[in-house]
């Protein structure tokens, strides 16, 4: 059912079908006058027309004469016969039909009475409503459904099967569907609390918090990205982990409430409570060049005041930001009283460029916070007198430059500088040529360097004409950038694929995550006579990391083996694995040399500065010149502005080889603490969290339309006005605001919270706009049964589960979802509740589903996101480059594929595709409630998503395994475990005949990363993920009915 | 003709309302969705008044083209080269942090040289040849103006109406409003293609095409260059064409039997989706497969649209895609953001999409399809007359810069040859006829006869528009 777009409201049905009975003010008229008349006579005084505002009684009374409609001027001018006169004015759109005229008309003659709008009334308890059939009723839920109905001449629908209400609370519960056992239990258990005692169990499952957790990461806008221009990475699993068990552990909604509102200002707070408040941390964060930070930081704190008041109050207070609310009687200055409780914290507008972003809490396990500790005392024991180093360095650089060692000169075949130009300066004249595009030069190492954007390329002819039994060195820096990742990256190469690659040539392989996200490399050397069978091939251990400058050296000693090529970077040797070591015959060719080959399938993305080729290899010290001395001398040598790099290391080159002998100990040990410290830290996770400032705090101020510029009025912390006041003596922070939102008195936080949570059960909410609960949104189809539930809410403790269990085990929620075409007709959308919601799953638990009924699921709980199938490049379609993170995608390989979907990898700018098309929302800011749609995109993600057509095969396997010995039984064991339940003879039938008809080549069993069983037969196995690829397809398998 | 399409949307949709008893079934439908046998739904009442353009060919230039160095052509300056720009231009108006913590900000003139063309006498940079040659096709704003300063919020605002995140995109409100006219093709298609410069691309983000609170059918489908066409569009390996339609013809037999038994309207919509699929699945391949396009077709478009993924290439697929009647087609080229390098690196950009803009008009003009669709082109701001980094005879840069930048705009409604709005001598404030972006949105809706006050989605509690509560018709550059 699609919860959404339907317009059929409550005020036509209950007009249409009870035209005599009293007009209520708050479900009637007060929405008509909200939508058609507020933006021009409510709450906004710098709008306001005529000087009549009908948002309150006294306004509206202005207009109204109670009991006589005749003579209210209101309904004078809702039905003038002259345009000019008739509100609303036509320019406007707005108008009201006759039905809504009628009811005002009515509702006037009745004597207008005039109410509160009931969302900001306090939550009276009511009465339970009498039934006439009380034996129906299993909960208080059901007196107020069931009066309903009885009052609208409707009955309930009879309690729908076992294996349908075990498969929906199933779903409901642990967002997993049941296990065909699990049915079979269920339905053979007779006992009276049978159902009970499933609900109990579901409720206590690991999975139950997971579940719960599903819809509160849309509201509290999760992601893990910034959002924003550049979206790299941030670390917010240890919060999203955090909501998990809390669910799990039953934490009361008021801690749960006050903790991620202010667990940092509790007395003492624990890591846990800290954690929590990563809630409000959530919010994107920017930090585009050039970018002007108040404008965001300001931003960051209207992001979680409209989260934090839409999420705990159902308020739409963005509306106030540029001016007093249309609607609703909050002012703007309410909106930035508000805001002062959330611009406390110590933040920069534009941050997060290496991760997360201050304030952030570090996670280190026992053991790394031992040796952390430690570290941090002997860096502390150790300091250097900087100021003094600082002038010695000055006077050490003055004198240092004719001291700086030169590369060497001998075997030098070729130089490129590459200082704007490709000539060779070595005196050799094999200047080098370009091709492609025209190359630039942007700031290398040392001096210029040349930039490769994967269209140009650049050949150095007779340069490097090496053979297999001469020794050469080649030497250089380069810098990888971006590019796709799946395949390898051709770097370096003279080899003639006509001579079947007779030459050498460097790679760089398949890119992948490293720690932080940074992409990296191995590199691949190879010496070809014969490509693959003779030939040399090694590769590295280690990643090449992409956008760092390495110095790299190629030395071979012309022995003809794998041994005797070296790898250097920055000057250290290279371990690396021997792949290939069966050369005989000669590499020799009459090709060039070429960097960025533009056939290869994936061309060079890079720098490139400072290319040496030498006739002979390098010995060790004067790779160290060359990669340690040689940027040094060439930044002595310049007088240009040196960058941050450059200063680094010329501090370093200082401290290492020019500082006074018991100096140079000190920053040697300190140097080693740091990078002991670095390496334990790159394994510590941290969290974003709040925190308040501990100096000066920022003003606040009215800013006029919204903007940051315009600072008029000055506030301080303060509740909107509307609501019940903080306690004289509460204080004036986010810990007096998270109380005052718990406090059994305020009339909207538990409304709302039940609200949600009704949400998930029936599609819809009590109260449709689950976002608005102010005068715009919809009035509530049960107001008392509303009131009912978040009294109840409030009176047990705030106790989650407990509301869960009483609304799954209520008469109403047990309900067959089937209906007939008049029931459908009288009540499209469910609002009345004569049969339970049958609607689409959510994005999470369709995919989920597909998982666990084929076995596949990996059900390990919280952790980093992880990476499943997406297809190739659409990150890299949009995104920045590779100096920053999270902007190519790999998916990962093994389990991890297989993880509940809530824990897929959420780049904001370019959601999880096969999520988003099932309406998961991008995570950028606040969702309350995801629409729900039904389109073509999501027929082709589950029919060709290699996550489905996998699921499908592991399921046919499982199928030809376990589900007996013909085709009927096997159809059946199959779509049971999709649908719980067994499937009809015609049903059977029509899956029989896809077996027979044409099913799927042994291809398809291939697909996905998960090997098939080799035991089975393939044909056959590709014919049964025919059947359980329809099977996975069905309206019904990713339904809950 | 405009209103026979109009007579005919009018009576498809009573059609469908009178299929379904309750007419839920047809408003649960989006743009995509409307396949099945049926039409497109847009909303009821909509178009407003009648349309001149059906469609819209939005060719969007990621990162701020310049509009000194391409259409704002200002001689004067060259008196002016290198000195400092003065506080009387600049009116302590805000710039960004990458050049506010500069020294001085010395007048950079354009190095390109500038002709008048066409009848209209139309001034354009040596750097747009092709684009000259159709100056008698276009209307030229060279006043528009942004609220925003940097790429994410101004990008996000001329596609959305807002800086923030959180607003459906133009392409969504149109889809929405409109509905569909092609039974195989979503309503909202989106092509991205590459810079022409080693420089890094801005970013771009969903949220551009993205359907903000509508329903997310409305949000715009990337048709991509390289693997499926279509996300998932493709049947995985060992499944042909003819199982797939053997499969199909299960799925939709086996819900149509829940369908009878359950009386819920979305599991006919789910078999109507399905068969949308199926022939997506042949449409868009067919759709995106060139190589019967004649020669002179790449001959028009350039080299450049021979080699997928290209702008060329996704100006030629537009054409095909209006063909096909797709309501909206957004291309993005990225790589338009000179803060350095910009004569050699505007140059490669301009090389790489002049010729192809060019020949979309010209294409679309020759098969009488240019009178019904809206072209529009430019980029999220303009550049600053001030040179960013070193100044020198043959290079600068320029940062960005809101108040004033240059769009073109050709076909249904628009006045061709039409030049308007004047700058001041640094082509830094708007002197005449400014026109804010708001102004241009609802001005592209109008020319599909959408009255921009009037498209509007409830979402928590405020009826929004594309436009916010602004937006003036740009007249002067209507037909």
């Amino acid at each position: 059912m699609n919860i959404s777009i339907f317009v059929c409201s409550l005020i036509l049905l209950a007009v249409s079908v009870r035209a005599a009975a009293p007009v209520d003010f708050n479900r009637e008229i007060r929405p008509l006058l909200s939508d058609n008349c507020f933006s021009c006579h409510g709450p906004d005084e710098k709008q306001r027309m005529a000087k009549l505002r009908l948002d309150t009684k006294e306004g509206a009374f202005s207009v109204i004469a109670p009991g006589d409609s005749g003579h209210s001027k209101l309904l004078q001018r809702l039905t003038a016969e002259k345009k000019a006169m008739r509100m609303p004015p036509a320019a406007t759109g707005l108008t009201l039909n006759d039905k809504q005229v009628d009811a005002v008309r009515r509702w006037i003659d009745q004597g207008a009475k005039w109410e509160t709008h009931w969302s900001y009334a306090p939550v009276k308890r009511p009465e339970l409503p009498k039934v006439k059939n009380p034996a129906w009723v299993k909960n208080a839920i059901d007196n107020f459904v069931l009066a309903r109905l009885e009052k609208e001449g409707l009955n309930p629908s009879r309690e729908t099967d076992r294996p349908t209400l075990l498969r929906r609370v199933s779903f409901d519960l642990t967002g997993l569907p049941p296990t065909p056992a699990e049915v079979a239990e269920f339905v053979a258990d007779r006992s009276p609390a049978a159902y009970e005692k499933r609900v109990d169990k579901l409720l206590n499952s690991p999975r139950y918090g997971e579940r719960m957790a599903m819809p509160w990461l849309d509201q509290a806008r999760y992601a893990d990205t910034h959002g924003y221009h550049i979206d790299s990475h941030r670390d917010m699993w240890p919060w999203r982990d955090w909501v998990v068990k809390a669910f799990n552990d039953n934490m009361p909604f008021d801690r749960f409430t006050v903790e991620q509102i202010a667990g940092d200002l509790l007395p003492g707070p624990t890591r846990s409570q800290l954690v929590a408040t990563g809630f409000n941390r959530n919010h994107m964060i920017n930090f585009e060049g050039g970018a002007i930070d108040e404008e965001y930081q300001t931003e960051y704190v209207i992001d979680r005041l409209e989260t934090t008041s839409n999420v705990w109050m159902g308020m739409t207070i963005g509306c106030a930001r540029c001016h007093d609310h249309k609607y609703d009687p909050i002012r703007q200055k309410d909106f930035y009283s508000f805001f002062a409780f959330f611009n406390t914290i110590p933040e920069k507008g534009l941050d997060g460029r290496k991760g997360n972003a201050e304030p952030m809490l570090p996670l280190p396990d026992d053991a790394q916070k031992r040796h952390l500790d430690e570290l941090k005392r002997e860096i502390a024991a150790r300091s250097l007198p900087e100021e003094l180093l600082a002038i010695e360095q000055i006077n050490w650089e003055k004198k240092q430059l004719a001291k700086m060692p030169l590369p060497q000169r001998t075997g030098l075949a070729a130089h490129y500088e590459l200082d704007g130009n490709l000539a060779d300066t070595s005196g050799g004249y094999h200047h080098a040529k370009q091709m492609g595009d025209e190359p630039t030069y942007p700031v290398g190492m040392v001096g210029k360097a040349v930039e490769f954007n994967g269209k140009s390329q650049v050949s150095f002819p007779g340069a490097g004409d090496f053979d297999g039994n001469t020794s050469f060195g080649l030497a250089m820096w380069m810098k990888l950038t971006g590019g796709r990742d799946k395949d390898q990256m051709n770097f370096l190469k003279k080899t003639d694929a006509k001579l079947a690659r007779r030459g050498y040539e460097v790679e760089f392989d398949n890119s992948v995550t490293l720690p932080g996200l940074k992409r990296g490399s191995h590199m691949v050397i190879r010496l070809i006579n014969q490509w693959p069978d003779n030939a040399i091939e090694i590769r590295t251990k280690d990643h090449v990391v992409y956008a760092n400058w390495y110095q790299m050296t190629l030395n071979y000693d012309g022995s003809g083996k794998a041994s005797g090529l070296q790898l250097f970077l920055n000057g250290k040797l290279q371990e690396a694995d021997i792949l290939r070591d069966s050369l005989s015959g000669t590499i020799r060719n009459n090709g060039a040399l070429e960097v960025g080959n533009l056939k290869a399938l994936r061309p060079f993305k890079g720098q490139l500065d400072d290319v040496r080729i030498y006739n002979a290899a390098l010995d060790p010290r004067q790779i160290h010149v060359l990669a340690v001395d040689e940027p040094v001398r060439s930044t002595l040598a310049s007088s240009t502005k040196r960058s941050r790099d450059q200063k680094e290391r010329m501090r370093d080159y200082y401290m290492t080889y020019g500082a006074a002998p018991e100096f140079r100990a000190t920053y040697k040990e300190l140097q080693s603490l740091r990078e002991q410290r670095d390496r334990v830290e790159k394994y510590v996770p941290t969290v974003m969290v709040m925190e308040d400032m501990t100096g000066k705090r920022r003003g606040n101020f009215i800013l006029a339309r919204g903007d940051y510029r315009n600072k008029t009025e000055k506030v301080s912390a303060e509740v909107p006005s509307m609501l019940p006041p903080m306690p004289k003596d509460a204080p004036r922070n986010r810990l007096g605001l998270a109380r005052w939102l718990v406090d059994p008195e305020h009339p909207l936080t538990a409304r709302v919270a039940v609200n949600r949570y009704w949400q998930n059960y029936f599609g819809t909410g009590i109260v449709k706009t689950s976002e608005d609960f102010g005068s715009q949104g919809d009035a509530p189809s049960h107001p008392e049964m509303l009131d009912w539930l978040a009294s109840e809410f409030v009176r047990s403790g705030w106790d989650v589960r407990a509301l869960q269990r009483l609304i799954v085990t209520s008469a109403a929620y047990r309900q067959s979802s089937r209906v007939t075409p008049e029931l459908h007709e009288r009540d499209p959308e469910n609002r009345l509740l004569a049969r339970m919601s049958r609607f689409r799953l959510p994005a999470e638990m369709v995919r989920d589903n597909a998982l666990a009924v084929s076995g596949l699921l990996n059900s390990k709980i919280g952790g980093p996101s992880v990476f499943p199938y997406q297809p190739p490049g659409i990150w890299e379609d949009i995104a920045f480059g590779a100096e920053f993170s999270a902007q190519s995608y790999t998916p990962d390989q093994g389990d991890n594929l297989y993880r509940r979907s809530m824990y897929t990898f959420w780049k904001r700018t370019m959601p999880p595709p096969s999520l988003n098309t099932f309406d998961a929302p991008d995570r950028e800011k606040c969702t309350v409630r995801r629409l729900m749609t039904n389109t073509p995109l999501q027929a082709l993600v589950l029919m060709n998503d290699p996550t489905y057509v996998e699921a499908a095969r592991v399921l046919a396997e499982r199928t030809l395994k376990e589900g007996g010995k013909d085709d009927a039984h096997r159809i059946a064991y199959a779509f049971e475990r999709a649908t719980a339940r067994k499937p009809s003879a015609r049903e059977v039938a029509v899956l029989r005949d896809v077996l027979r008809q044409q099913p799927a080549t042994e291809k398809v069993i291939r697909i996905g990363d998960s090997v098939p069983d080799a035991k089975l037969n393939p044909a056959e196995l590709a014919a049964w993920t025919t059947v359980a690829s329809v099977i996975l397809n069905l309206d019904e398998t990713i339904t809950k009915e | 003709m405009n209103y026979e399409y109009l007579r005919r949307l009018a009576m498809t949709r009573r059609q469908l309302f009178s299929r379904t008893s309750t007419g839920i079934g047809a408003m649960a439908l989006g743009s995509l969705l409307n396949a099945g046998q049926k039409t497109p739904a847009g909303l009821d009442g909509l178009p407003h008044f009648a349309p001149k353009a059906k469609r819209v060919i939005y060719l969007h230039q990621s990162g701020g083209p310049s509009q000194l160095d391409l259409f704002d052509y200002k001689p004067q300056l060259k008196k002016f080269q290198a000195t400092e720009l003065p506080d009387s231009v600049r009116r302590g108006q805000r710039i960004t942090g990458m050049t506010s913590g500069q020294s001085s900000l010395p007048v950079a003139s354009s190095i390109f040289k500038f002709n008048q063309y066409g009848k209209s006498g139309t001034w354009v940079s040596e750097l747009m040849p092709h684009t000259a040659k159709i100056v008698d096709d276009i209307a030229i704003v060279k006043t528009m103006n942004t609220d925003a300063i940097n790429h994410d919020p101004a990008i996000t605002f001329i596609q959305s109406g807002s800086q923030q995140p959180g607003r459906p995109s133009l392409g969504a409100w149109v889809s929405y409003g409109l509905g569909s006219e092609n039974q195989n093709m979503p309503a909202f298609v989106v092509l991205l293609s590459q810079s022409n410069t080693p420089n890094n691309d801005q970013p771009l983000f969903s949220r551009l095409w993205g359907g903000g609170f509508l329903p997310s059918t409305h949000q715009g489908v990337k048709f991509r260059s390289s693997g499926d066409p279509v996300l998932y569009l493709t049947d995985p390996a060992g499944i042909d064409r003819g199982t797939r339609r053997h499969m199909l013809d299960a799925i939709s037999k086996l819900d149509k039997m829940r369908s009878d038994a359950y009386g819920d309207p979305e599991i006919e919509t789910r078999i109507s989706q399905y068969e949308m699929a199926y022939r997506m699945q042949s449409s868009v391949p067919e759709l995106m497969e060139m190589s019967k396009e004649p020669e002179s077709t790449f001959q028009l478009y350039g080299e450049d649209s021979r080699k997928p993924g290209t702008y060329a290439a996704n100006c030629l697929l537009a054409r095909r895609l209006a063909e096909r009647d797709v309501r909206f087609i957004q291309l993005y080229h990225r790589g338009w953001d000179q803060h350095a390098e910009l004569p050699s690196h505007l140059a490669m950009q301009c090389r790489g999409t002049d010729q192809a803009s060019a020949a979309l008009v010209t294409d679309l003009k020759q098969r009488g399809l240019l009178d019904d669709t809206l072209i529009v082109w430019g980029g999220e701001f303009g550049r600053t007359v001030y040179c960013q980094g070193k100044l020198t005879d043959t290079n600068y840069g320029r940062d960005h810069h809101p108040r004033c930048f240059t769009m073109w705009f050709a076909g249904g409604g628009m006045k061709g040859g039409a030049v308007m709005g004047e700058t001041d001598d640094h082509s830094y404030n708007i002197v005449a006829d400014p026109v804010h972006v708001h102004d241009m949105q609802a001005t592209i809706l109008h020319c599909l006869g959408i009255d921009h006050k009037r498209l509007t989605y409830k979402f928590q509690g405020r009826h929004f528009r594309l436009t916010d509560v602004h937006g003036e018709l740009v007249k002067q550059i209507l037909a």
